[in-house]
């Protein structure tokens, strides 16, 4: 009790029916005061515990097991790594990782191309121009369900306004996600759709705080608005663009009601990615322990990833 | 794309029509919604409109689908709430050793693909027998809500002064009295802000409820998968579904987009 405040005593003799060990506590409110803030967190990391490293644990120990609930005694260790030999050595498995990073890959830069321009179209202060920001929106806070029907209506040549006006210029095509050539562009299209306006909100963010008196400074030297965006707002916003980058890479190794509902991951695998084959591999096929090895491998990239977020948030990184 | 490159009424003029051509696959939805069903072959812009697809659809296994996403939202956000708040409040005053390891756990947590949680969780469900109970749904909705609360409150928290607290004690309040009665209080906004982010990342799950339910919990998206199941694809009535779904989550979004960013990040940077 070296320095006790004039705060310390108030709060040691004032009446404070909350903190009954106040008698025998002999640090006094600094100590009641860190006993009270434990209890505080102590149930979220209890819940955290529970639903996320416990979890954790059996998917690790089930990927160890060619485990499978129709089978009994199917939790078995004697070849603990052959799920990741196989995972490597399966040639579906392979393609499906190439899925994923075409995917992955093309969708994020067209995001962030989409979402930047908008951004700096949008980025001046203004009533009209903020009503519309909500609006590109939209597309990001649908629930994804409701995005894969949207398409899903847009490639069904039968009933697609997008079929029917080809075919009114004389150029109908065919559906583009039974197309083993063209249902990854679809899809990506569709990604696209959904999850520009990430990347906008991001880079609008970042935009309103670039400062304004470089600007002006390029401004009057003449600079060109290509001049001024590159050398100007640019270097202030990369930080924020890496950052919204790594989200969308780790949310694209997610993707799935787009997959579902548009291609069920043909036509002959052309959109199976790897989440969705781990999907395909646990619950269509029941193999479980397969399934967790592939989760496993999934968790590793993801984690992977995640470290490089903190690593380019750099002094963003919220815990200081 | 200075001011003067692209001026006042020709940017808006881009906006607009980029925001037009934006929502119009949003748009053609609904309107596919009011079509008769005899017409959603036909792709005219001009139609008689007809409520005759919500009545299908409300009358459906669909209406009870959409009640239990409500109470598996709902009953999710408030667990992640009680649970969460207090945690964030502690992470926003108080300094501790391994605080950097529980961020980065929480990050992840937000990160893991949810095929990890899934198998796991199946597994659990099954054997305990919260398989296609709402109750098990609202739970799993608590391994992604939880760390947006954490992160989000934690960030609203370090907005409210100490003083107010410090002043608070003074009078004779305990930690968690000042904190119910002055802090709580001053961070409400961020709080509706938080709960309503919440309500939306459970309502737009389709994966979990695919996985953990069959028919007793059956969630409103997946529902409207089911339509698509019959033969014929009953398009009208599937659409009449995912507009009644989707006209939720466009309120509250209106209501919260402030706050779309700082929720959307959950934990990865700091604005």
């Amino acid at each position: 009790m070296a320095a006790e405040t004039p705060l310390d005593r108030a709060a040691a003799v004032g009446p404070v029916p909350r903190v009954p060990h106040l008698g025998v506590a002999p640090r006094g409110w600094a100590q009641v005061q860190r006993r009270a803030l434990r209890w505080g967190l102590a149930p979220a990391l209890t819940v955290l515990a529970l639903v996320t490293l416990a979890p954790a644990i059996w998917l690790i120990v089930s990927s160890l097991t060619p485990l499978t609930p129709t089978r009994p005694g199917s939790l078995d260790f004697s070849q603990p790594w052959q799920n990741y030999e196989q995972a490597f050595t399966s040639p579906e498995f392979v393609r499906s990782v190439w899925v994923q990073v075409k995917l992955s890959l093309v969708t994020v830069v067209l995001q962030l191309l989409i979402g930047l321009g908008i951004a700096l179209l949008l980025e001046r202060p203004s009533r009209l121009l903020e009503t519309v920001r909500t609006g590109f929106l939209i597309p990001m806070v649908l629930p994804p369900i409701v995005v894969a029907l949207i398409w899903k209506v847009l490639y069904t040549p039968a009933i697609s306004p997008l079929h029917s006006l080809a075919a009114f210029f004389g150029v109908p095509f065919h559906s583009l996600i039974a197309n083993a050539d063209t249902a990854i562009w679809a899809v990506a299209v569709a990604d696209t759709w959904e999850w520009f306006p990430f990347t906008m909100l991001m880079a609008l963010a970042a935009l309103q705080m670039v400062p304004k008196e470089p600007q002006e400074a390029a401004r009057i030297d003449g600079a060109s608005a290509i001049q001024l965006f590159w050398y100007v707002k640019l270097p202030y916003i990369r930080g924020t663009l890496v950052v919204a980058v790594l989200f969308r890479l780790i949310d694209s190794i997610k993707a799935f009601p787009l997959i579902y509902i548009l291609t069920d991951g043909g036509p002959g695998g052309a959109t199976e990615v790897t989440n969705y084959y781990a999907f395909v591999q646990t619950f269509n096929f029941a193999y479980w322990g397969y399934g967790a090895a592939i989760a496993m491998l999934l968790v590793a990239g993801v984690f992977i990833l995640s470290l490089f977020i903190s690593r380019a948030g750099g002094g963003m990184m919220i815990d200081e | 794309m200075n001011s003067r490159a692209l001026g006042g009424w020709t940017r808006y003029t881009v906006a607009m029509a980029l925001l037009g051509l934006v929502l119009s696959p949003a748009l053609w939805l609904v309107l596919m919604s009011f079509r008769h069903n005899s017409d959603t072959m036909a792709t005219a812009l001009a139609f008689r409109p007809t409520l005759h697809n919500y009545a299908e659809a409300w009358t459906s296994e669909f209406a009870n689908s959409f009640g239990h996403s409500v109470e598996a939202s709902i009953g999710s956000t408030l667990c992640s709430l009680l649970v969460g708040v207090p945690a964030a409040y502690v992470l926003a005053r108080w300094r501790f050793r391994g605080q950097h390891q529980v961020a980065m756990w929480i990050l992840v947590t937000r990160m893991a693909p949810p095929i990890a949680f899934t198998i796991p969780f199946f597994l659990a469900y099954t054997y305990v027998g919260l398989i296609d109970t709402v109750a098990g749904l609202a739970l799993i909705y608590v391994t992604f809500n939880l760390a947006l609360v954490i992160w989000m409150m934690k960030g609203f928290f370090d907005a409210v002064p100490r003083s107010l607290e410090e002043a608070a004690w003074i009078d004779g309040a305990g930690v968690w009295g000042a904190f119910t009665r002055v802090t709580l209080p001053l961070a409400a906004p961020g709080l509706a802000a938080t709960a309503i982010l919440c309500f939306i990342l459970s309502w737009n799950d389709f994966f979990f409820a695919l996985i953990l339910t069959r028919t007793e919990a059956m969630t409103a998206p997946v529902a409207i998968v089911n339509f698509m199941q019959y033969a014929g694809f009953e398009w009208g009535k599937i659409a009449a579904g995912g507009v009644s779904v989707m006209l939720p989550v466009l309120v509250f979004t209106v209501l919260v987009r402030r706050y779309l960013v700082s929720g959307l990040m959950a934990g990865g940077v700091k604005e």
